[in-house]
């Protein structure tokens, strides 16, 4: 049997040989001669911390001063890169002080520009520079301020021991925001953050502290900004604290970046300046780190590599590059199982969907909006809309059902509610649509076999689009999308019976 | 009819899935997937579907060349027209309205009678004419149509039965489908409304599909919802044995209308009416495979048979003497 079947696809299945074959080779060549990983497994987390600058020039010189990340932080920083195409660049190094890079133009265009500092971060532990601060000056404040400040101080005081417990106590009575004197000093009109009050009224016990910028890297980040961190000095050491909890420690992986209020950024002649930071994961090999410490940056030198592009680029590839096995995943689904769907690919959307509230939420969420969204819509056949316009009524609809439920969710303190808003909305109002029809011409039966029909292929899709094994493969080894092509290719050529049919036609089976 | 292996028999039980995949392998079941690649991709031309796919070019195609129709009384294009669906329905006592780009039966709308301005459905429900101006506007506006393109909506002469069919057919019109392949018919079936399909013959809702041995053209066994019945699910009348008249003619006219569509391999649907005769509905493309069941044998024998041919009678007469002796020999040789 298998003879005359290639026989008769010997085009195609040379091209999809050919296909997989380029693609595969291409892979086994970056993991076996450069050593690419082809499993999370035997890899570290690095982070990529990218700042980018934006502006513009107006015609004339200008100059971009961007301080660098204390030497402190550099310590966990394995290699760092500068991307400023046509500028000239110098780093300044002052004793003791931060390094700045220095980015000049003689003519600057008047189109945007947009420079790049990258640096890459191993994660783990948090360090901060150990430098012993002097005691700070009691703070004058004005009254009523001042009162309240000092009541909280010798509260604060009554119940701690040494420095550490001070500033906690003090925290979590500054937590209480129904204590009189708490309201007193939350009400002062303060532009800076709550950080920055917090170290003032520290002051007033004459506690060091300052106050740290960095960023998080715990989830990729795309254009945020640094976050201040409070952090007190007790005679011996620094210790970070969150003002809002009152708990000691950092963010996981907090990278700092700068202390206080130094400028981070300082520009001359240029306009519309924006300052953006982006995190993302990246992952290199075990063995690599120990290499790449202070050396040059990782250079695949073939193939296809992705970790070079702009991080907020890199983030959206990691999504982009698992649709085609989502889609492969669709086409299996039909072709061989013969799985009824609503709909070609919005399956793969609501799977796309799942993967941001997670598997049982997004189910839930689905079937709370198709079906409150299709009792309105048989509702609506009351009133004999126009087929365009019913659209956009269920359309509409389907926003304020998620809006009502993000908001119930947020009341009830239900996080994953929140997400909803990452459904596909027009897909969900066609399937409503389309549901409704079924329903009416073919009966509950038939919209609850495609519905089903459908949940299974997103799920289906979603455990393969969430397999992080295989993002992996997908982000460092691009070229796997050629044998993804090359199967699709046989798919397409499979005239092979539909599992489905194997019960459909049962009466044809059995010999008579 | 044909002879199946032996091995086939294991299949339901614990040979599994291969083993069933064997045995419809071994009967020569035909499945979408290999109809689409071997047949309908390989002999029906993209440029003819349009031809097929809009019931009003088919009719006029089907007038041209002299074969009868059910009559259009008239076509709505626009919304704008729905104001003057009074004055096209003001004549027939009944009519049938249905999508031009329909597909599978759905969107059909079947008025038997009228009373007091009322219009009566096939179920003997009534409608105001603003219900059925309400029903032409989803019509037009592509509800009925795949990818919700803006329709047509024609309305046309209901079809009355043939006596014939009264005893094994519940309300609506029971219709038979040629399966033609190269212009030789390679199967045919006939398909029987019942309740479930409120008065449809559509297979999809419900309705019964009956196999039709082409060399004589007498009924066989039936099914529904693809699971094999000898009785009529509403009237527990026996299915097999009836004999369907002008047997000949309509063989000939689905060879004719493959012509006309110039598709290589495609499903022809026809109607018997009391008192106009043989007529055709409409021509499809994609022709389902559950006449595969309602005649209990697989199509790939049939098909490859007649692929095989090198050359093939042009003569109308000729290739229905073929399709019925083709029939004959495997009926014979099983």
């Amino acid at each position: 049997m298998p003879a005359p079947f290639f026989a008769r696809l010997s085009p195609l299945a040379a091209m999809a040989l050919l296909l997989a074959g380029i693609g595969l080779g291409m892979t086994v060549l970056k993991a076996v001669h450069y050593d690419v990983p082809l499993l999370p497994e035997l890899t570290t987390t690095v982070w990529t911390v990218e700042a980018r600058i934006g502006f513009r020039g107006d015609g004339g010189s200008s100059k971009v001063e961007f301080l660098l990340p204390p030497r402190v932080s550099m310590e966990r920083v394995i290699d760092e890169n500068f991307v400023s195409r046509g500028y000239g660049l110098a780093i300044l190094e002052a004793d003791g002080r931060p390094r700045k890079a220095t980015w000049t133009l003689r003519r600057t265009p008047t189109r945007p520009q947009a420079l790049y500092y990258q640096v890459r971060v191993l994660g783990g532990s948090v360090v901060t520079d150990a430098s012993v601060p002097p005691f700070p000056p009691v703070p004058d404040y004005k009254e009523p301020l001042a009162s309240a400040i000092q009541a909280v101080l010798s509260q604060a005081r009554e119940q701690s021991a040494d420095v550490f417990s001070f500033t906690e106590q003090t925290l979590r009575i500054l937590a209480d925001t129904d204590d009189e004197n708490v309201k007193v000093i939350r009400n002062v009109d303060d532009r800076r953050s709550w950080e920055h009050l917090v170290a003032e009224i520290l002051a007033g016990a004459r506690i060091p502290t300052r106050i740290a910028y960095g960023l998080p890297l715990e989830r990729p980040l795309v254009e945020g900004q640094l976050i201040p961190w409070l952090e007190v000095h007790n005679g011996d050491e620094w210790r970070g604290y969150n003002v809002v909890t009152g708990a000691p420690g950092y963010p996981p992986g907090f990278f700092i970046w700068r202390y206080d209020d130094a400028d981070l950024l300082r520009t001359r002649d240029v306009r519309d300046v924006g300052l953006s930071f982006s995190t993302t994961q990246t992952r290199v090999a075990q063995m690599d780190v120990a290499q790449l410490t202070g050396a040059a940056f990782a250079v695949q030198p073939f193939g296809i590599d992705l970790t070079r592009l702009p991080v907020s680029v890199q983030n959206l590839y990691h999504v982009v590059l698992m649709l085609p096995l989502g889609a492969l995943v669709v086409a299996f689904m039909r072709v061989v199982v013969g799985v009824p769907t609503f709909g070609t690919f919005m399956p793969i959307l609501i799977a796309l969907a799942f993967r941001e509230t997670q598997l049982a939420w997004g189910l839930a969420l689905f079937l709370t909006l198709v079906l409150v969204g299709l009792s309105l819509r048989l509702a609506l056949a009351q009133l004999r809309l126009l087929l365009v316009p019913r659209l956009a009524v269920i359309l509409v609809v389907v926003v304020c059902l998620m809006l009502a439920i993000t908001v119930l969710s947020f009341r009830l303190g239900v996080e994953q509610g929140l997400s909803i808003a990452l459904f596909p909305m027009v897909i969900l109002a066609m399937t409503i649509e389309r549901m409704s029809i079924v329903w009416e011409e073919r009966g509950f039966g038939e919209t609850a076999k495609e519905t089903a029909g459908s949940l299974l292929v997103a799920v289906c899709g979603y455990f393969v689009m969430n397999e992080p094994h295989l993002e992996h493969l997908m982000f460092y080894f691009p070229e796997l999308l050629l044998v993804v092509l090359a199967v699709l290719l046989l798919l397409g050529a499979y005239s092979g019976y539909r599992l489905t049919e194997l019960f459909r036609f049962g009466a044809l089976a059995r010999a008579r | 009819m044909t002879s199946l292996p032996e091995q086939g028999a294991s299949a339901g039980g614990s040979g599994g899935w291969l083993g069933r995949w064997r045995a419809l392998r071994g009967n020569g079941v035909l499945g979408i997937n290999a109809r689409n690649r071997r047949y309908v991709m390989r002999w029906n031309s993209r440029s003819k579907y349009p031809l097929v796919d809009d019931k009003l070019t088919t009719k006029r195609l089907a007038l041209e060349a002299g074969l009868a129709v059910p009559e259009l009384y008239g076509a709505v294009r626009f919304q704008g027209e729905l104001i003057h669906l009074d004055r096209v329905l003001a004549a027939p006592e009944s009519f049938v309205i249905k999508p031009a780009h329909g597909s599978g039966g759905d969107g059909v709308l079947v008025v038997t009678d009228r009373r007091r301005g009322l219009f009566i459905k096939g179920d003997g429900r009534a409608l105001t004419l603003r219900d059925i101006e309400y029903f032409v506007s989803n019509i037009l506006s592509g509800v009925h149509s795949l990818g919700g393109i803006p329709d047509v909506a024609m309305v046309e002469y209901r079809v009355r039965p043939s006596r014939l069919f009264d005893a094994i057919s519940y309300r609506g019109v029971p219709d038979i489908r040629l399966l033609i392949f190269r212009g030789i018919p390679a199967m045919a079936m006939v398909r029987l409304p019942t309740r479930a399909s409120d008065g449809k013959a559509n297979l999809h809702q419900g309705a019964v599909g009956v196999g039709i041995a082409l060399a004589s053209g007498v009924t066989g066994h039936g099914v529904v919802r693809d699971q094999v019945v000898d009785e009529h699910p509403d009237f527990g009348t026996p299915l097999v044995g009836h004999a369907i008249p002008d047997w000949e003619a309509l063989l000939a006219i689905g060879a004719r209308c493959a012509d006309l569509a110039g598709l290589g391999y495609c499903g022809v649907d026809l109607v018997l009416d009391e008192d106009r005769g043989p007529m055709m509905l409409e021509i499809n493309a994609r022709p389902g495979l559950a006449i595969q069941i309602a005649n209990q044998c697989g199509l790939e024998q049939r098909l490859k048979v007649i692929e095989a041919m090198r050359e093939l009678p042009t003569d109308i007469g000729e290739r229905i003497a073929l399709a019925r002796e083709l029939d004959a020999a495997r009926t014979a040789a099983g």
